[in-house]
């Protein structure tokens, strides 16, 4: 039988527990890991010989990834996630008790329960290497640390790093850890066994002694809590109660027994984990190791007998926004990047716009100064002609105009191999258009990325109706190899996001002219969640272009209304929104902004009632409807898919599981009958979609419907 | 040479004045902006060149063998090996011609050259004896040496010395590259006039050159935009409306009462770096390139350091023993503008019977330079003189000349600080 942690003992009598999960690269806490664990501990508190024990991972890049998040979603109830938790103090506990040293050799990933184990040794070491981080990032699931971590963090490191790592939920480089006291030393990674041994022997067979930190005592605790707790407040719009939750546990933690203290973990966790939100924050994370693990569509295999290479050198063409963009972050993972256009100045812009980001990577740790020199070194700009033999990939991000891209594709097919994939970042124009006159139309290939490159995961492959198998499979084997999250779509109008994203938009500026004041409109969509305000988001992406693809997906989906002319009007005053300093808002130059104060002209008289929830179904609806057209229209596959382009792909709110979710949440039933008032009071144009409507009729769900079973025996 | 060594191909960075648009790049960055473009263009597998060679007056401290940190900065593979050499003025020739030694040897076919300089980061240096307070500075265990050692220093140790003025004084002979120019201007007698009419006529020739130099220039991308510029795509030495009067107004620089050198009749201090890429017959050949011409033979020479600017008289002298070349087989010849006077001098002296017997013990003198085809397209006075970078910038200049002109030979020379000349015979065919 494989098993998931080996026990040896050490010359010097100390016993080394690895942890090595057989047939995978990461370790993690399930069900039977911790009952080999529990056995190992029997051993580990009988054998009155050892002089101390070191927990190690064979794994290169992960030492525990945490617990099996699996056990927290499908068929729980909360009888069988509190015999989890305790499961897990329990076995930790042991640890702690243990009567020699103990010490965690942390190289990789230690996160969550992954972390909590280290918590309970005396010492943690950490090795130097670039993959090991330590942090507890359950806060960000929608629950809380609760094997330990809560209790024994505060008490190590003081309230004020403490509530930094577990409300935040961050995870933190080997350095960074240091500094925090969250480890104790640095070696290389060759040299963990060795100091950890040397570690034990120096401490003479005692425990370690902690000491209490001056912050976790009134009045100063006092302080501490309720500072993070505003912060928390501000940046959560309290959306998001695992914060505060955890906040409240390792507060109450300075003056509670420690068996009190995992019972308050145990309970505030069960109360939080059957939430919708952390249902679906939990549900988030599966949706992007699904993404991890895209596939071709069934129709398309067998993948190609020769699997795509990886991607060492890239060509792309225009070194607009878009374009630099996509150069950054391909340089930053390794790649080497023509970057193209006409002349040196807008080269010169691009170069400047790249240089930036490496510039505020380095201000943010990101990278070390050497590290982000070298990757910019590897963007070359260009505009002269230059041989293109050695390409791997071939990224067109120019201006958004039919006839220039399609000369672009036809004069790279006269330049490159016939084999090369030729991928186009349009976010607005049809794949087969623009391979309609190519000789090689099945080497072209979408792959659409979100502003601003380096922020946003979510990258779109778009598959057009020729796009061969050899093709769609470089293209997600690129987006995997750099790092970023694929959802495949089919090539339609806006593709899957714009898609959804735009007809809200447009919505908004109609309530905008209709007279609703542009605080009140932007305001209800951050209170539902959104990272920001719709007309904000337009002066992000800049009005003229809000505009151009408004018209142009008005002009290929038959049902979507006419955008009003509120933005062209306000495009012919100049104002574009933040790049011209004035849109919605006005941007003053040191970054303070408030309300554009002459907007009244393109305004109707304010109504005379506001009735929010009528402005947010307006907002809200528009999407829902729109999302539940992708899945009508094959779009995309699965509900999974919209709901993950949207969070992934504009911040939707994360918490409320995406439109799809949400909708399923509030009841088809209750968003189609919703959407037929604003039909019959408002618009025609919000007329529920045959799906709705269809599903609504028969009571069904994007999502199945899950039922809790209750724990059986053996985890007990 | 018993086989032809060929320059496939060449660029350079636009040339800027000291302390002006490319102050804050380093060398480096501009070493490495002009060698991938010559990769990426010419489409080489950088894996197979043999090595790279870079020539470099002052390497900068944080860069020791700032070839090798060039080449790999521009991504030419690690297992390239790469050198920096140093000839003074001559130090783009030396690397170039270094090349063409190896590959007759038969140690490699193909070779990237090229020069660097960034004048503006010249650093500025402590004295030796404030150096060593320093250092005993660092070393005081406590309180009382530490005050001990602070009571030695002395005002002047906080006076730096100039780097740049270092580099341009000759240790030997104790006299500043300028004074060497007032010597061999007094010696041949030339004027402050005739050295300021030359100076206009290079600024004329360079602006009305911009089009043509902009052939063998690669912009650089600036990392932080300086006043709205991202971006440099032409020298910013030729100054457009250059007259004498306002040449006239300035005053000698090394000898304010007697002399005849001014900072307008000398050549500029600069920032820049150029690149070639060598091939030997075999290797042009599978590369499948057409080759801007090839090297048909060379020689440096020495001289009194105190008259360094006639080097190009002992080296072209040298060249023709080398070559059977002579100056009258010269279609185009470059000489470097160190200075109007020293470029002059050599004119008068290839042509002095007189100074060439005694000299160079030639029973005929050198023969003439004619105006009409030396520097057509303006020189050092006008471009500038990035010390490390001028002689590629001339092989290329010359060949992108010969080719524009149906030409085939040239002739391209530079005088060198401690005295020395060196001269390269090119073919276009």
């Amino acid at each position: 039988m494989n098993h998931n942690i080996h026990r040896e003992v050490s010359d010097a009598g100390i016993a080394i527990l690895t942890f090595d999960r057989p047939d995978s690269t990461a370790n993690i806490f399930d069900q039977r890991t911790l009952d080999e664990l529990g056995e190992h501990l029997d051993f580990l508190e009988s054998e009155k010989s050892l002089q101390g024990l070191i927990i190690q991972s064979a794994k290169s890049k992960i030492f525990i990834a945490g617990a099996d998040l699996n056990t927290f979603t499908q068929e729980m109830n909360a009888e069988r996630v509190a015999v989890v938790i305790e499961r897990g103090q329990k076995t930790f506990d042991r640890i702690a008790r243990l009567p020699y040293p103990t010490v965690a050799a942390i190289h990789g990933v230690a996160l969550g329960g992954g972390y909590e184990i280290t918590l309970a040794c005396d010492y943690r070491i950490a090795s130097s290497d670039s993959a090991t981080k330590v942090g507890l990032p359950e806060t960000n699931l929608g629950i809380l640390p609760a094997w330990g971590g809560s209790t024994r963090l505060p008490k190590l490191i003081g309230l004020p790093n403490a509530l930094e790592a577990i409300m935040n939920g961050r995870q933190y480089p080997a350095e960074q850890a240091l500094k925090r006291g969250m480890i104790d030393s640095i070696v290389h990674r060759e040299q963990l066994i060795t100091v950890a041994t040397k570690k034990i022997q120096q401490s003479g067979a005692k425990k370690r002694a902690y000491k209490m930190h001056i912050s976790n005592r009134p009045p100063l605790s006092k302080v501490i809590r309720s500072q993070a707790e505003k912060k928390a407040l501000a940046r959560t719009r309290g959306h998001y109660p695992a914060p505060l939750k955890a906040l409240e546990v390792a507060y109450a933690s300075l003056n509670a027994s420690h068996e009190e203290s995992l019972a308050n973990e145990k309970n505030r966790f069960i109360e939080l984990a059957f939430s919708e939100t952390a249902q679906n924050l939990i549900g988030l994370f599966f949706l992007q190791e699904r993404a991890k693990k895209l596939k071709l569509p069934k129709e398309l295999e067998p993948a190609p007998a020769v699997p795509g290479k990886a991607v060492n050198r890239g060509l792309v063409v225009g070194a607009g926004l878009m374009g630099a963009g996509i150069a950054q972050w391909l340089s930053s993972r390794g790649i080497r990047v023509l970057l193209k256009d006409v002349g040196p100045a807008p080269l010169g812009k691009g170069m400047q716009s790249i240089a930036k980001i490496y510039g505020e990577a380095v201000k943010r740790h990101l990278f070390s100064e050497t590290d982000a020199r070298n990757a910019f070194d590897r963007v070359l700009p260009i505009y002269e002609e230059v041989p293109l033999r050695e390409l791997d990939l071939v990224i067109e991000a120019a201006i958004e105009k039919l006839d220039l891209k399609q000369q672009i594709f036809a004069e790279l097919e006269s330049k490159v191999p016939a084999d090369l994939v030729l991928a186009s970042n349009t976010s607005a124009l049809s794949i087969d258009a623009i391979s309609a006159s190519l000789q090689h139309p099945e080497r072209v290939v979408g792959i659409h990325f979100f502003n601003p490159v380096h922020r946003m995961q979510l990258v779109e492959i778009v598959r057009g109706t020729k796009t061969n198998a050899a093709t769609l499979d470089t293209a997600i084997r690129f987006v995997k190899q750099i790092g970023k999250l694929p959802v495949l779509v089919k090539d339609s109008p806006g593709f899957l996001v714009n898609r959804i994203l735009l007809p809200y938009m447009v919505e908004a500026v109609r309530l905008f002219g209709e007279g609703y004041r542009t605080e009140n409109i932007d305001r209800v969509m951050l209170e539902f969640g959104m990272p920001m305000g719709p007309l904000r988001l337009s002066d992000e992406v800049g009005l003229d272009v809000s505009e151009h693809v408004a018209k142009e997906l008005e002009g290929r989906v038959n049902h979507l209304a006419p955008p009003n002319n509120t933005l062209e009007k306000m495009i012919a005053k100049g104002w574009l929104g933040r790049k011209s300093g004035k849109g919605f808002y006005q941007y003053g130059p040191g970054g303070d902004e408030k309300i554009n104060s002459q907007l009244g002209e393109f305004q109707s008289a304010e109504p005379a009632t506001v009735n929010e929830g009528d402005l947010r179904d307006r907002l809200v609806l528009s999407m829902v409807n729109e999302a539940a057209r992708t899945i009508e229209e094959k779009v995309v596959d699965a509900p999974e898919d919209v709901d993950f382009g949207m969070i992934m792909g504009t911040g939707w709110a994360p918490f409320r599981g995406g439109p799809l979710r949400f909708a399923d949440q509030l009841g088809i039933s209750t968003v189609v009958s919703r959407l037929n008032n604003l039909r019959e009071r408002v618009a025609p144009y919000f007329e529920p979609c045959a799906l709705l409507a269809e599903m609504a009729n028969h009571g069904t769900n994007f999502y199945p419907q899950k039922k809790p079973i209750p724990p059986t025996e053996s985890e007990r | 040479m018993k086989e032809p060594i060929y320059i496939v191909d060449g660029v350079r960075t636009p040339f800027a004045k000291a302390g002006t648009v490319l102050a804050d790049s380093e060398a480096v960055d501009l070493g490495k902006t002009a060698l991938r473009l010559l990769v990426a263009r010419t489409g080489i597998d950088a894996s197979q060149i043999e090595e790279v060679i870079i020539g470099c007056v002052s390497q900068p401290a944080d860069s020791a063998n700032v070839g090798r940190v060039i080449a790999l900065r521009a991504g030419i593979p690690d297992s390239v090996p790469a050198i920096t050499v140093h000839r003074n003025c001559a130090s783009g020739f030396e690397a170039v011609t270094q090349a063409a030694e190896k590959m007759l040897a038969g140690r490699g076919d193909i070779f990237v050259v090229g020069g660097v300089e960034s004048m503006s980061q010249i650093p500025l240096l402590y004295s030796h004896e404030a150096a060593k307070k320093f250092g005993a500075f660092a070393r005081a265990k406590n309180l009382s040496q530490k005050l001990g050692v602070l009571s030695s220093f002395r005002p002047t140790d906080f006076q730096p010395r100039i780097g740049l003025q270092l580099g341009l004084s000759d240790p030997v002979c104790g006299c500043n590259m300028g004074q060497t120019a007032e010597t061999v201007g007094r010696e041949f007698n030339i004027t402050r006039e005739e050295q300021d009419a030359f100076a206009m006529r290079s600024h004329h020739k360079a602006v009305a050159a911009r089009e043509k130099l902009k052939q063998e220039i690669t912009p650089v991308y600036l990392s932080r935009a300086k006043g709205g510029q991202t971006f440099m795509d032409q020298d910013n030495g030729p100054r457009e409306n250059q007259t004498m009067e306002a040449l006239a107004k300035l005053k000698p620089v090394f000898e304010p009462e007697t002399g005849t050198v001014t900072a307008g009749n000398s050549s500029q201090i600069t920032d820049g770096a150029a690149a070639l890429l060598l091939m030997t017959e075999r290797a042009l050949k599978e590369s499948g390139l057409s080759p801007l011409g090839r090297l048909e033979g060379y020689a440096y020479a020495g001289l009194d350091p105190s008259r360094m600017g006639l080097g190009p008289v002992y080296a072209i002298h040298r060249a023709e023993q080398r070559t059977g070349l002579s100056l009258k087989d010269a279609e185009i010849i470059e000489i470097n503008e160190a200075f109007a006077a020293q470029v002059i001098a050599c004119q008068k002296a290839a042509k002095s019977e007189v100074y060439c017997r005694e000299h160079l013990r030639r029973e005929t003198p050198l023969g003439e330079i004619p105006d009409e085809i030396l520097n057509v397209n303006g020189g050092g006075i006008a471009l500038g003189h990035p010390v490390g970078v001028t002689g590629s910038r001339l092989v290329l200049t010359a060949l992108k000349e010969l080719h524009r002109r149906n030409a085939s030979r040239a002739l391209v020379s530079l005088c060198v600080g401690g005295g020395q000349g060196g001269a390269l015979w090119l073919n276009r065919n």
